[in-house]
């Protein structure tokens, strides 16, 4: 039982962070039409960047504050990057799903080469925000992870609030829905494709420094993880919020109860089976809409 | 008029590389023809499937397989050369239907995704096999000692025959019928295309050129390691395709040959490496959307009508 309490909290924390990644890459998706293959490296990078700081920006200050002023600046320094990005490369792919993503695989190989001449190829650690565990039902649950898990659900909530209760969110939908009849209700697409793609990539760098005090920082890290993002993106659908979120949890069950059961890369090999095996059924996906 | 012009530079390059390579067969610049050659028959292999309008990132793991099946092969069985070649077109091409029946019902976006996974799937594959080395590989694919003079101008010939052959389907019926699916796939099917399995027919041959080039690569280099598949290969053929043009066959050649002197010159800069490739990318996408090729010839229609406004 509490081997089970265990591996569903485990499921939780992992599902929490896919959910914020998979969703920014879906949310770019749906207004802007293209996939960022550097949506990974966002990732990478806000974690890299906060593991860097800490110890180092406020050095007498408590581990939480640290973390929080360094959570900040990485955000920062990653919505300046967005914007730079967007306004000299990805504005001009919007829609044009070949050469955006030959773009952002680019995007991928300077950021890859520059992370690693900058910051170095080696594992890098962030300190633990809060130490101790709580009990549940006699399952011993690092209090990290939780207090991960909850404010990924909260970030989670705000960007579901944000998208479904908000003006903003509305005129994202509508664009997603359909770009035209949006920009004839006098929505301003470029610059909504904008904010679009910012929301999209904080999500990624918020996943990325959420993760940052739970594991060991890893340049390579932001490349395993789109691996399962498209994964996850395919069985929900593209485009499809509802769709991510369920794929996320899905794919953290698997694993975490696939990694205790049997290996992980036997369960990541298995869901790439699984994968091919619903395209063949339904190639749009569980929840998606056939994307043209 | 210019695409003629490229066919036939495409077919003196072949020539005198095959009599560079005879002439001098332990020269270092054969190992850059060589590089060239793979990369070549990589990007055509990506820009083949290009035609049905799909983006392969799997193309890494069809050279993978292609490299692993040959190694496999010569090593465990002593198979010569010419009968790994075969046996690694034959694997990369069943793969191809395997994969491409599941996958080829999607398109676009879904289809990219998918590839790119299956690209990484391969690898894990790989080191999670043992009898394929795990992570060290396989080591130790050569040809017979008195054949090796040879070795370098064969690739390039058979590698050559290959890209000529994509093209020559490009320009049949078939190709035709590629390019109908990628325009207008309903108008396609209305006129009796089964586009599912013509849609699978050309990620097999694509992959069967990719794979024959893989197994090679392997004989190159005489080891195959899971990080000589990674789909950043599939990146750097993509590269290729987007630097020289894809609208005409020629066009991936072009950017292989160029790339692989680039890299030649900037073994040197170590890592950077990795950031000038991406910087090419990124840059010729803005700069160059049409490639090399293709802003050539616009360069030549523009020329022309200028030379027609002045004459009259």
């Amino acid at each position: 039982m509490s081997t089970f309490i265990q591996l569903l909290i485990n499921t939780l924390q992992i599902g929490a962070i896919y959910v914020l990644f998979s969703l920014g890459l879906t949310l770019v998706f749906g207004v802007m039409r293209l996939i960022n293959f550097a949506h990974g490296e966002f990732f990478a990078l806000t974690a890299i960047l906060i593991a860097m700081q800490m110890g180092w920006l406020l050095p007498d200050a408590p581990f939480w504050l640290q973390y929080v002023v360094s959570f900040a600046t990485a955000l920062g320094v990653l919505m300046a990057l967005s914007v730079v990005i967007y306004q000299f490369g990805l504005s001009r792919f919007l829609g044009d799903l070949s050469s955006g993503f030959i773009f952002s695989l680019g995007l991928v190989l300077m950021m890859r080469g520059l992370i690693g001449q900058i910051f170095g190829n080696y594992p890098m650690t962030a300190p633990p925000l809060v130490e101790g565990a709580i009990y549940v039902l006699g399952g011993a649950i690092s209090t990290q992870k939780l207090l991960v898990a909850v404010l990924a659900l909260i970030a989670t909530g705000g960007l579901l609030y944000l998208v479904f209760r908000t003006k903003l969110g509305m005129a994202l939908r509508a664009i997603a829905e359909d770009q035209e009849a949006a920009m004839l209700q006098g929505i301003r697409y470029k610059r909504l494709a904008l904010y679009g793609f910012l929301i999209g990539s904080s999500l990624a760098a918020i996943a990325g420094g959420l993760i940052a005090p739970l594991q060991v920082v890893l340049p390579t890290m932001g490349g395993e993880l789109i691996m399962k993002a498209f994964m996850i993106v395919i069985i929900g659908g593209l485009g499809s919020i509802p769709g991510a979120i369920v794929a996320s949890f899905l794919i953290a069950a698997l694993e975490s109860f696939g990694s205790y059961f049997i290996d992980l890369p036997v369960v990541t090999i298995g869901v790439f089976v699984m994968v091919a095996v619903l395209l063949v059924i339904r190639p749009q996906g569980l929840l998606g809409h056939v994307v043209r | 008029m210019l695409f003629d012009k490229l066919n036939l530079l495409f077919l003196a390059t072949v020539a005198a590389s095959v009599a560079y390579c005879l002439a001098v067969p332990g020269a270092f610049f054969v190992q850059v023809i060589l590089w060239a050659t793979l990369a070549a028959t990589l990007g055509a292999g990506i820009r083949f499937v290009m035609l049905v309008g799909e983006l392969n990132i799997g193309t890494s793991a069809f050279y993978g397989i292609g490299g692993y099946t040959a190694a496999y092969l010569t090593t465990a069985y002593g198979l010569p050369f010419g009968v790994a070649l075969v046996a690694a077109g034959i694997a990369g091409g069943l793969v191809a239907a395997v994969f491409g029946y599941a996958t080829m019902r999607t398109s676009g976006a879904y289809f990219m995704l998918i590839s790119f996974a299956f690209a990484e799937i391969f690898r894990m594959l790989v080191v999670e096999s043992d009898f394929l080395g795990g992570n060290n590989g396989i080591i130790g694919l050569f040809v017979s000692v008195e054949y090796e003079p040879y070795f370098a101008a064969t690739v390039v010939a058979i590698l050559a025959t290959l890209i000529s052959a994509l093209a020559v389907i490009e320009n049949s019926s078939l190709g035709k019928s590629f390019i109908a699916i990628r325009e207008r796939e309903e108008i396609a099917r209305s006129v009796g295309i089964n586009v599912l399995a013509i849609r699978v027919l050309c990620l097999v041959i694509s992959s069967v050129v990719i794979a024959v080039a893989g197994a090679c690569s392997g004989f190159i280099t005489h080891l195959v390691t899971p990080n000589d598949y990674t789909f950043m290969i599939a990146v750097f053929a993509l590269a290729y395709v987007k630097l020289g043009g894809e609208e005409h066959p020629t066009g991936p050649i072009l950017g292989a040959i160029l790339l692989t002197l680039a890299a030649q010159y900037l073994i040197s800069f170590g890592a950077y490496q990795q950031v000038f490739f991406g910087t090419v990318i990124a840059v010729a996408m803005i700069l160059l959307p049409q490639g090399i090729t293709g802003r050539l010839r616009d360069l030549v229609r523009l020329t022309a009508k200028r030379t027609a406004r002045d004459a009259g």
